[in-house]
This record gives C-alpha cells, structure tokens and sequence, in this order.
C-alpha cells in the first residue's frame, strides 16, 4: 500500500499519534521489531513506500519510528529541542528544511537516492558500506545507517557515493535526510 | 569518499581564530556560538552554479541585541575575523544563508527579532533583522491593526529587514520595498552605532515618518552593501484599503509582451494599477505545481509544442498578468472600467476577476494572496520543476517599454536555450521600471549541466549588459562579475568608501563585488 496523503486521511491515520496499519505491520512482520525501543524517539515524514523501510530500518537498530506524514517543514518549529526527525522529501522541501535550520538545527545528514546511485553527505564522520551490500531494501539500509549516525557523537564533513543496483526507475529521485532540532 | 578538514577565516592563524572564538563565547554564550560541522550544515545548502567548498563557514555567531553586535566587530577588527550578516538567511537562489566565500563567520542575527513598534496612526513600523513577515503580520493581526505587509513570493519565512537591505520587492502597491524603509540603526566596523535620518535626534518621534533627516542622505549605503550592520529598520506600512480587487488577464502568444507592457504603462504611471503588477510567463506560472518531466524528459530546453500542452492542460497564458485595484468600492469600479477598456482595444486579452480567475489554472489563488500582503510558500514549486536543487536568479532591469521587454525576453530565450535551459520567467512591473526575472532551474547533481549553467549565467551578464541591461541584484558567485558590468568609476567610489568605514575588511567581504 502506497502511504499517500490522501489515503492517509481517508483512513484516518494521518500524523502523530499513531502510525497507519500498514506500516505497523510492515514493521511489526520483520526481525527485532518486537524489541522494546532502546533509543527512543524518530520523527517519520514521507509519503511513499520509501519511508515504510525508512522506519523500518530505524526500528531494527533501536529507534521508535513516530510517523508524522509528509514533512511540512514549517511545523517543525514548533517541535522541542533535540528532536531527531528522518524521512523522504522533494527538492522545494529539502530547500525549506535547511533553510529553517539555520541557526536552529543540526543536519546529521542528507542523502540524494537517483536511479541505483546513492549521494550520502554525513556530518557525523564517516559512512560505513552496508547500503551497498546488505540484502533488503536500500531505504531500510539507509534507515540503519541514519539509526547508527543518530548516536555516534563523532563530527566532521564526509561524503559517500554508493551504487546499487536500482530497485526503481532510473529518473526517480528521492531525497532524505536527518536531522536534530 | 572525502572528509574536510577544519576551515579557518582567509589569513588568520589557528591560534588566533580560536582566541576569537573565545572572545565571541564571552560576548555571546557558548550556545550561540557555532562551530560544530553538523550545526553549520544549513549554512552551506547552496543552489547557485559554485563549488560546494567555497561556501563553507568557519562558524557562526547568534547574536541576541545590538551591543552584542558591536562587541563582535571589535573582536573581529581586532583579530581580522571576517563576517558575512545574514538577517533571517532565506535569501534562497542568492546565495542562501551561506556565506561570501569559505572561512568567513556568519553573523546570524535571526535571534534579535523584537518588533520594537507598530504605529497604527502613521502606519509605520520598527523592527530587528531577524523579524520574519510571518511575526509581524502575526503581531498586526494579534493587535488588530488594519495594516498590511508586503510580503516577497517566498515570504512567511523571510523578514522584511534582509528583503530591504538586498533591494527585493513585493506584489503590493508598496513593491519596492526600498522606497519604503525609514531610518536604520547601524553598527558600523568599528563597533560604532549611528542612527540614520531623524534617529540621531534623541527622542525623535520622526525617525520612521521622514527618511531624508539632514545631510547627506546615507540609508543606501547600507543596502546591497558591507559598509554596517543594520541592527533596525523602520518601515512603512500600507493602510488595508476599503475594497480590493485582484485580477488576471492572459494573453496566448508569444508576442504579445511588447502589447501588454505598452497597456499596462501608463497605467502604472498614473496610478491607476497601483501594485507591482507581474507578468508571469507559462513556464514559471506552471512551474509553482507541475514537475517539467511531465511534459518533456530530454535535457534540452523543453520545446514550444510542449509549452503549448501545458498551457491547454493548465488553463494559463503564454503571459498571465496579475495585477490589483486598491481603494472605496467607487474607486474600483471606475479604475476596473480604464483597465478593461485599455486591454481590451486588441481583442488579444482574456480579462478576468472573481470565480472566472479562480477556475483558471495558474496562480490566481497565491497571486491574489500575495497582492494583498499575505504570505505562502507556493513559490518553492519551481524548485521542482527540473529538480537537481540547482537555482540562480538572472534579474535584468529594463525601462517599461514593449520594445525593450520583447528584445529582453528574446535574447533570454536564445541564451538560455543554447545552454539548454527553459525560459522560467516574470517581469515586474514597477512604476517605470522592469524587473525581469528568470529563474535559472538546473540540476546541481549533474557536474556538466551545473557547468552549462555557470556559463548560461555568466554569458547572459555579459550579453545583457552590451544591450544596456544591468542586474539589479545578484547570488555571490556572480557578484564581481555584474559589479564589473557597472564600471570602474562606480567601483572606485564603493572601495573608497569601504576603506574609509571598514579598513581592515571584516564586513561580508565580497558583497556585491566590494572589498578593500
């Protein structure tokens, strides 16, 4: 089921207080899913399939994923300090988010996911290889590598280009990012 | 793979730099003090046609009131630390929030954001740099004042002193927003403050109602500038008329700009449209919701057969005029009636108002917003028209002349499309003046077409500049390059007088193609 808005709305499950069935079992049918969440609290935006592995990656390495729906990055203001958010977004999204974190927020990292090429810009050191050789999905790859980046403390600049073979169309281009508030 | 090492500012040691850092954490607190990769991150997020590594910072500074600004130029006289002002850092497709070139501090003053007055009976108001539209329509609303911003397309985000000070304009009949501002306070380089116009009278109750004071008039030194630190800015504001009108008028061929621009000028002039009235080619109209592969995938310039689906498609013109009538009801209806006659002589324009507009396609929702002060973001829909998060903005000004706008908009379209770039386009209609601008959208991502667009880019300067055409603003790749179209007398006189109020050059080096 593609996690749309709309759909979303239909079923009345959009944002915050809980996450739609569809994801939940997505997430609930994988391995360490029923492990009680070690590191608490991700912020989930997105509305395509991508964000379902997204969280679901987050999931298997401690984090409880808290879907939110498309990102709008306006409300994020009015989100805590310290709050860790991850997803997927449009270039006009990516634009607003890091501007709105200027001065406000930490980008721990960004990634640019075109046709099996996977741009990673990390400002948490370096990126390690698992996005282009585990098995399953490349977002729930990325979502373990942005769970392991959302703990380290190391800093610094790096960027990483991966290849994988593309599991969607070559113009399809995604963006996701992590970031902390 | 790559990771970057520490950036320090041009010419000064490790040791140094961080005896300054110091210094700024005892001025500020540790917090407000930005050194951390991951923290400086959003600074960097460029979409002009530049190297990624000449925009990084070596940190940033948060400011929360004027003192703390001019204890920091002190600091930075003294240790020869540059710094690049930002007010609210949205100044997206010129240059962002990032800074000038790599090493450089910015001075981020989004936390000084007190609204320090609104006067309800002048219409007039003085704020901090870091005050957004948002915050202050939100504080006008909270009060009930009958008075309206002039928000730019990207607003609720922006504020209106960093929109002033880089000369933007806005959609009401206060567009040009320069010509709106009243009396500055600036922390100069060497940690002085002067107050512009009546603000050096102590308790002037006219620093925001008369902009002249006495003297020399100085309050355009400090835009589009280096030479201070503007710290307050008054401002007026536009009374909510009685009625309002916003409307939209199509035109279908391509030629039509010369007809339009001949109707609307006299128009302008005399008032009768009193808004900053845009003409909004198909492209750029689309381009706010539809995505370009939709309609065409090569990596050329999208052709006319597919300009002419969308516009079927969309319900829009080739040139979609939005404009607005301000005033009593009687005002409306006599102006509407000049308006209507003057358009419809030809027999070319689709006049509309009301429920008719709204059912076109196109912008007629935000545009009407947008006219009567108030804010949304739809403009950042461009951004995925091509996507690649390459955007820079070409912004020639021309005289509002028919023959002129056709000869701008041709040669726009003969350069960008050698380069392979669409025409994403509208002008700006002043009172006697045009702004044209064009939104140079690329992919960033793709190493060649980021290259073509650096070239597009620096050959549309230059080929505007032969007809006559400057620019009246520009991103901070191309800024040596459009001070440079200006001539040497002109740039003389601003290296002069940046030697005479910032000698050692700690003020945003680079702007505008200033420095020592």
């Amino acid at each position: 089921m593609k996690l749309t808005r709309r759909q979303l709305l239909k079923n009345g499950l959009l944002l915050g207080s809980s996450i739609p069935f569809s994801m939940s079992a997505a997430w609930a049918g994988q391995t360490g899913s029923t492990e009680v969440p070690q590191h608490g609290q991700i912020n989930l935006y997105g509305t395509a399939d991508s964000t379902t592995e997204l969280g679901l990656g987050l999931r298997q390495k401690g984090w409880a994923p808290r879907y939110e729906g498309r990102l709008d990055p306006l409300m994020l203001s009015a989100l805590p300090g310290g709050t860790l958010a991850a997803g997927f977004t449009d270039e006009a999204g990516l634009v607003l988010l890091t501007s709105l974190l200027v001065g406000r927020g930490r980008i721990l990292a960004l990634g640019r996911h075109t046709g099996g090429v996977h741009h990673l810009m990390s400002q948490r050191g370096p990126l390690v290889e698992p996005l282009a050789v585990e098995a399953g999905s490349w977002q729930a790859a990325l979502g373990r590598e942005y769970a392991r980046l959302a703990l380290t403390s190391t800093t610094g600049r790096h960027a990483q280009q991966f290849h994988r073979p593309t599991e969607t169309p070559l113009n399809t281009s995604e963006l996701s990012f992590l970031v902390r508030l | 793979m790559s990771t970057a090492p520490r950036i320090l500012p041009k010419g000064v040691a490790e040791a140094d730099f961080d005896t300054a850092l110091g210094r700024f954490r005892e001025i500020l607190d540790a917090d407000s003090v930005l050194t951390e990769s991951d923290q400086l991150a959003p600074y960097t997020k460029i979409m002009m046609a530049g190297d990624d590594a000449d925009y990084i910072p070596s940190g940033a500074l948060l400011p929360t009131t004027a003192e703390q600004v001019q204890e920091i130029a002190r600091t930075c006289n003294e240790f020869k630390v540059p710094i690049w002002t930002i007010s609210t850092g949205k100044n997206l497709g010129y240059g962002s929030a990032a800074p000038g070139e790599t090493g450089q501090v910015i001075l981020d003053l989004h936390r000084m954001n007190r609204i320090i007055n609104v006067n309800p009976d002048v219409c007039t108001a003085l704020i901090e740099p870091g005050v957004t539209y948002q915050q202050l329509y939100d504080y006008i609303q909270e009060k009930g004042y009958k008075l309206w911003l002039d928000p730019p397309a990207p607003s609720a985000i922006a504020g209106p002193v960093g929109n002033t000070l880089d000369r933007g304009v806005g959609y009401t009949p206060y567009g040009e927003h320069f010509m709106f501002q009243c009396g500055m306070e600036v922390v100069l380089a060497n940690g002085e403050m002067v107050r512009t116009g009546m603000g050096g009278i102590e308790n002037s109750s006219s620093w925001q109602v008369f902009k002249w004071g006495y003297g020399p008039y100085i309050d355009g030194l400090f835009t589009q500038s280096n030479y201070g630190i503007v710290t307050k800015m008054g401002l007026w504001l536009m009374p909510e008329p009685p009625a309002y009108r916003p409307f939209l008028i199509q035109y279908q061929d391509p030629e039509d700009i010369e007809e339009i621009v001949e109707v609307l000028r006299p128009l302008r002039i005399s008032q009768i449209i009193p808004n900053a009235v845009v003409i909004v080619h198909t492209l750029w109209d689309a381009g706010t919701h539809v995505v370009r592969k939709d309609y065409y995938d090569g990596t050329d310039s999208i052709p006319r057969e597919a300009i002419e689906r969308i516009k079927r498609d969309e319900g829009i013109g080739e040139w979609n005029v939005y404009a607005a009538l301000y005033g009593t009801p009687e005002q409306i209806e006599v102006n509407w009636n000049i308006v209507e006659q003057a358009f419809s002589k030809s027999g070319k324009a689709k006049i509309m108002y009301g429920e008719e507009a709204e059912k076109r396609g196109g912008g007629f929702e935000y545009r009407s917003a947008l006219m009567k002060g108030d804010m949304n973001l739809q403009e950042f829909g461009l951004y995925n028209w091509r996507g690649g998060g390459g955007s820079m903005w070409f912004a020639p000004v021309s005289q509002a002349k028919g023959s002129e706008t056709k000869d701008q908009t041709a040669l726009a379209q003969q350069i960008l499309g050698k380069y392979g770039f669409d025409y994403v386009a509208e002008y700006i209609v002043g009172w006697r003046d045009m702004h044209h601008v064009i939104d140079l959208l690329y992919n960033r991502q793709d190493p060649d077409e980021t290259q073509r667009a650096y070239d597009c880019f620096a050959e549309l300067i230059d080929e505007f500049a032969k007809r006559g055409y400057g620019l009246y603003r520009t991103n901070t790749e191309f800024m040596e390059q459009v001070a440079g179209t200006f001539g040497e007398p002109l740039r003389n006189v601003h290296t002069a007088l940046k030697n005479a109020l910032d000698p050692n050059g700690i003020l945003s080096p680079g702007k505008s193609g200033i420095r020592q």
